[in-house]
């Protein structure tokens, strides 16, 4: 069975914990994520007609007084770069780590997650600017960790194209 | 994505173009209706180079799945045609690996069986079931936990870059957390340390520990290793996990170079990480063993030959006892035993046998040890019988009593009183049927027999002075004329009488018989019937003494007494 490192990117307090919480089996406790920074999941998906081995780092969001650790990227064969349209700075700040990480590790499979798609009328952010990415070649999905919508297909998309793109 | 693009653009158009060259040969060979004549060798030729070329092109997932079907066809043919022919292929792989798991099942199987065994039977395995009551934790936990110096639980091969796990191992018996997880957190911590602390050497965290358990870690440019160890592995098994690392990078060095997420050419390290899922048990156990064990067995000897010894000691000290008792005349033990912790003596005691308590003694024992129940009896041993008749009879001074047999031996002197007793009474003593007393004198009889009368010189009165000696004549006879009466026999005294042997013989005989008709006539008078008395005279014939002196001669002019019983006339 095939493997694949994935990381779980984006601001703090964007709900990547609670996406992959919905979504994963899990054996550590979630403190790990204050304290050293990361908490590995995993979870086996489907995709292209293969099972794929998930191994989620989630990464700990950042903030003022955190940074991430740019160490815990190495390896990694895709990432889900999560936002939270209510709050129209992730998005900026998303995009500026997203450049930081091509810098680092180059252009890997990545997934735009708008998340919060329950609360569509409270969103915040420029919608014009996310199509312009989706055009650019930049893979898009709306999700809710609360309802479950599209996390799914978020991570599979992830896989499968994490497969097809060769390191 | 153009990247993805530019990598998939380098497909060889000559090759393609000589495969499909080769390939229109076999097929214009194989469709084509006259065959013209195909060399055999060619087109083998051709259909290998054709798969070798499909390889190549890294399409060998399209290759198997067009051969897969026939491949699966063909063996299930070959196994339902003759089933020995890919069994026979087969065994060299399949024998070793089933004998391998049978051996490590049944060895693991005994190693803890063995181990359980031999620690429940112990003292400390007693403590140890104490532990797990107490702690609630099975058993087998807890003498895992005492009796282990180290176990490598897991063995996990990581692939360093990516902090996906590559190979895991387990002990037998051991629960392990998802290895996937696992790896992707060990690296992360790994990286975490790595970054947080790490010194200018490029130092990586190389152990962890978590309770009784212990991870070490061993990284190198493409792969880490990472043992879960319990309890304190010793220094040279570093020595053994860099080893194993150094030749997986040599082995799988490509592999790891180019790692996709596949991890299945990494089953291969099968072999090599289970060696390092070693198991020490404390050697001071082994050290211990024997001699706990052989103090054990010493101990135990020490006691059972301890007990046997006091058994042994305490039967023969009995057996002792109840022959020294049964050796007193008068006592016969018949039995001895042991019950509810007394010990009892049975048998017969004469009342006038020995008395036991001194047998008591003599064993170092007290009278209160033992139970005697000995029933009284008379005893028939002689001098059982010899006590019983001296107590019955009570001989006065100077007669012995002696058994010999049922016959009792009397001897001595004894007042006539006393024989008529012993003649009346002996008989009835158990023990005794017949008395003997030849050898007992009448004391009356003695005591007349020895009184001598003396005469003055040529007379036949009594010199002065011999008063006492009638009185005492007289006494005795009445005496033994009384004994004579209760034995049914007639009594008789000769009187003798005596003269020196100065003067004329003649003269002397007639003085003789002077003397004795003097103390005959004094009998007579004292109530002594004359048929009861015999005076004669001896003359000189018989003197008493020689008569070299004069004393002498005095005693010879004298009367002397002789006392015949005879059986009356009437008596049976």
């Amino acid at each position: 069975m095939i493997q694949k490192k994935a990381c779980m990117l984006g601001s703090f307090s964007v709900g990547k914990t609670s996406l992959v919480r919905r979504f994963v089996e899990s054996i550590f406790d979630e403190k790990y994520q204050t304290t050293i920074g990361v908490k590995v999941d995993k979870k086996v998906v489907q995709a292209d007609g293969e099972e794929v081995t998930l191994v989620l780092w989630d990464l700990h969001g950042e903030d003022a007084f955190q940074k991430m650790r740019m160490s815990y990227l190495r390896g990694m064969s895709g990432y889900l770069l999560v936002i939270d349209p209510t709050r129209r700075q992730t998005l900026e700040d998303a995009l500026s780590l997203q450049e930081r990480v091509q810098e680092a590790m180059g252009a890997i499979p990545s997934i735009l997650v708008l998340n919060k798609s329950d609360l569509l009328e409270e969103w915040d952010i420029d919608l014009d600017r996310v199509a312009l990415l989706e055009e650019r070649g930049q893979a898009v999905i709306r999700a809710s960790a609360k309802t479950g919508e599209g996390v799914e297909q978020g991570f599979s998309r992830l896989a499968s194209a994490m497969l097809q793109f060769p390191v | 994505m153009p990247e993805q693009a530019q990598r998939r653009a380098p497909i060889a158009p000559p090759e393609e173009k000589s495969v499909d060259g080769a390939f229109e040969d076999v097929s214009h060979v194989v469709l084509s209706p006259e065959p013209k004549q195909p060399k055999d060798n060619d087109a083998s030729r051709a259909a290998a180079d054709a798969i070798k070329m499909r390889r190549d092109k890294e399409d060998e997932a399209a290759l198997a799945e067009a051969l897969a079907p026939t491949i699966q066809a063909t063996l299930r043919e070959s196994v339902r045609t003759n089933p020995h022919v890919l069994a026979d292929a087969l065994f060299p792989v399949m024998g070793p690996a089933i004998r391998k798991s049978i051996t490590e099942t049944l060895r693991s199987m005994i190693e803890s069986f063995n181990e359980a065994l031999e620690h429940s039977l112990s003292w400390r395995g007693v403590q140890w079931r104490v532990e797990a009551l107490r702690t609630g934790k099975p058993f087998a936990e807890i003498v895992l936990m005492h009796s282990l110096l180290f176990r490598v639980e897991q063995v996990f091969l990581i692939h360093r870059k990516t902090g996906l796990v590559l190979n895991h191992v387990t002990a037998p018996a051991v629960l392990s957390q998802d290895p996937a997880m696992v790896a992707g957190m060990l690296s992360a911590i790994q990286q975490f340390v790595h970054d947080s602390f790490s010194s200018p050497r490029e130092d990586s965290l190389d152990s962890m520990t978590v309770g009784g358990l212990e991870v070490w870690i061993e990284e190198g440019p493409h792969a880490v290793l990472a043992a879960v160890i319990r309890g304190h592995a010793p220094a040279d098994y570093r020595v053994a996990l860099k080893e194993t690392l150094e030749a997986t990078e040599r082995d799988f060095g490509s592999a790891l170079d180019n790692f996709q997420g596949d991890a299945a050419p990494f089953r291969a390290a099968d072999g090599r990480l289970q060696n390092l899922l070693v198991t020490h048990y404390r050697a001071k156990r082994e050290a211990r063993k024997p001699r706990m064990a052989i103090a054990a067995g010493v101990l135990l000897l020490l006691l059972a030959a301890g007990w046997i010894g006091y058994v042994t000691y305490e039967i023969h000290k009995w057996s002792e006892f109840a022959r020294s008792l049964g050796q007193h005349p008068g006592i016969v033990v018949t039995s001895y035993e042991k019950s509810g912790g007394r010990w009892r003596v049975h048998g017969f005691r004469d009342p006038l046998a020995a008395d036991p308590s001194l047998d008591f003694a003599q064993q170092g024992m007290k009278p209160g040890d033992a139970d005697l129940d000995l029933v009284p009896f008379y005893s028939l041993d002689d001098s059982m019988v010899t006590k019983r008749a001296r107590k019955i009879l009570s001989p006065p001074p100077g007669v012995e009593l002696a058994e010999h047999g049922e016959n009792l031996a009397v001897s001595g002197t004894a007042p006539s009183l006393w024989i008529v007793e012993l003649q009346e009474r002996a008989p009835m003593i158990p023990g005794v049927s017949h008395v003997d007393d030849s050898q007992l004198r009448n004391a009356e009889i003695v005591s007349m027999q020895a009184i001598v009368l003396t005469f003055p010189v040529g007379r036949a009165e009594l010199d002065p002075g011999q008063g006492a000696g009638v009185a005492q004549a007289e006494e005795d006879l009445r005496a033994i004329r009384n004994y004579a009466v209760r034995t049914n026999r007639q009594a008789t005294v000769s009187i003798i009488g005596h003269t020196d042997s100065t003067g004329v013989e003649g003269t002397n005989q007639v003085l003789s018989k002077q003397r004795a008709g003097t103390i005959a006539a004094i009998l007579a008078r004292a109530g002594v019937p004359a048929d009861a008395l015999a005076p004669r005279g001896v003359g000189t014939t018989q003197p008493l003494r020689a008569e070299d002196t004069e004393e002498g001669r005095r005693l010879n002019r004298s009367v002397t007494f002789t006392v015949t019983l005879a059986s009356a006339p009437g008596a049976p």
